[in-house]
């Protein structure tokens, strides 16, 4: 038998806390004679419970760097944003499925005997396709918020390579140094997930990248020897240390 | 953050101060992207949805009334963007029950503690008038009277609107269409 709209409104109203003395007695003595009434009253505090369960998403740590580069700076609507600026203005752009099997990216392949011991190299220019290792693991990740760079870099491995995966926004050109101290580690590529326009240098033991806006890769690492390592990561604006952030790799058990 | 503090932080933002607006953001910033997200069910359209949102409120800002809650214009702004993002993206109507739900038997999907992903999928089979109830009640704790003032509908309708997207979410979840 149907539940009477009043009774369903009065099991609302009670989940709510929205009910009278009077109300609440006549739901009770509803809910004492009724199996049908008291299911319902279970299934809806249940599910009332697990919708107030669901918690909050927080968001990503760069959006309120980029809401702030998107408001002009004198309040004039009709003012053109910079043209740098309206990069950032775009919708984020879909990469859900450049993580996922059988995706290729633009990568550079770098022989490590081609990389200087002194000098930096520039190895932009040198692009090939790969595909994008499936199984990684061991995912780190540290977020940046600075006025000049805010995003997420992470760290995770596949098999002997460590994939550095950068996704930043910055309003102008900064500079990214990543050192690896460790000999036996090598730079062995890089690529432009979702942009382009990165610019990137190898020497021995240090990559260092250059980019603007919002932009999103990867530098892949050979640890041939798979052993715990880490990767210390510096932010320059004009020249000048603006973040300092340290990722550490740790082979599986 | 108290009304008063609204108004200071507004009346500021009207002079330009982008300080000020950017405490607003401080403030809002999450409980905007959770209901855009609640509403869309995709991080990356919530991230575009409150990133036009703030740059609508602060483009707009002449335009709000000071005798009125902040939070309830944003988040009407909010429901409002990403009703308007479901339309554009020509995701207006509920997904399909199938789409949504696989595999649990009904009774553990209300009972079964680790029902979230479920319970998510389950708002995206509902109207997105009536999602914007459960969104305001459940995700941002806005009462009656506030969801009244937010939606511009009266009292009764919120509350029949918001036992109808509960009995209807009960349903999707207990596989009755």
């Amino acid at each position: 038998m149907a539940i009477e709209q009043k009774f369903t409104d009065l099991i609302n109203a009670a989940i709510d806390g929205d009910i009278s003395d009077r109300e609440k007695a006549d739901l009770d003595a509803f809910l004492a004679s009724s199996d049908e009434g008291r299911d319902l009253y279970d299934q809806l505090t249940n599910l009332c419970s697990a919708l107030d369960a669901l918690g909050t998403e927080e968001p990503p740590v760069h959006l309120r760097h980029i809401i702030m580069n998107n408001i002009p700076t004198e309040s004039r609507p009709e003012q053109e944003p910079h043209p740098l600026l309206s990069l950032l203005n775009y919708p984020a752009l879909r990469y859900a499925g450049a993580f996922a099997a059988g995706v290729l990216v633009a990568l550079v392949i770098i022989d490590s005997t081609r990389v200087s011991n002194r000098a930096f190299d520039d190895v932009t220019g040198l692009v090939g396709t790969v595909a994008e290792p499936v199984e990684s693991t061991g995912a780190q990740m540290i977020s940046v918020d600075e006025i000049d760079v805010a995003g997420t870099i992470s760290l995770r491995s596949a098999g002997s390579i460590m994939i550095l995966d950068f996704d930043l926004v910055s309003k102008d050109h900064i500079e990214i140094e990543a050192d690896y101290k460790d000999p036996s580690i090598w730079f062995n590529g890089f690529a432009q997930l979702e942009s382009e326009g990165t610019t990137v240098a190898a020497a021995d033991g240090r990559v260092r990248l250059g980019m603007q806006g919002k932009r999103r890769y990867a530098v892949y690492l050979h640890n041939q020897r798979g052993h715990e390592t880490q990767v210390n990561l510096r932010f320059l604006a004009d020249g000048e240390v603006v973040h300092e952030a340290t990722l550490e790799y740790k082979p599986a058990d | 953050m108290s009304k008063t503090d609204d108004t200071k932080l507004i009346e500021r933002c009207r002079e330009g101060d982008r300080e000020a607006f950017q405490a607003l953001l401080v403030e809002y910033e999450k409980p905007v992207f959770n209901a855009a997200y609640r509403m869309l069910n995709s991080r990356d359209d919530a991230q575009d949805v409150t990133q036009t949102v703030f740059l609508k409120v602060f483009e707009h800002i002449d335009q709000f009334d000071p005798s009125r809650r902040f939070f309830s214009w944003i988040y009407r702004i909010t429901l409002n963007e990403s009703i308007n993002w479901l339309g554009r993206t020509n995701r207006l109507e509920p997904l399909a029950h199938e789409a949504a739900f696989e595999g649990k038997g009904p009774e553990q999907e209300v009972e079964s503690a680790k029902v979230s992903s479920n319970v998510q999928a389950a708002l995206m089979t509902i109207k997105s008038d009536y999602r914007s109830v459960v969104v305001l009640k459940h995700f941002l704790g806005c009462s009656y009277v506030e969801i009244s003032q937010i939606l511009d509908i009266p009292e009764k309708k919120v509350k029949s609107r918001l036992y109808t997207a509960r009995q209807q979410l009960k349903d999707a979840l207990t596989g009755r269409s």
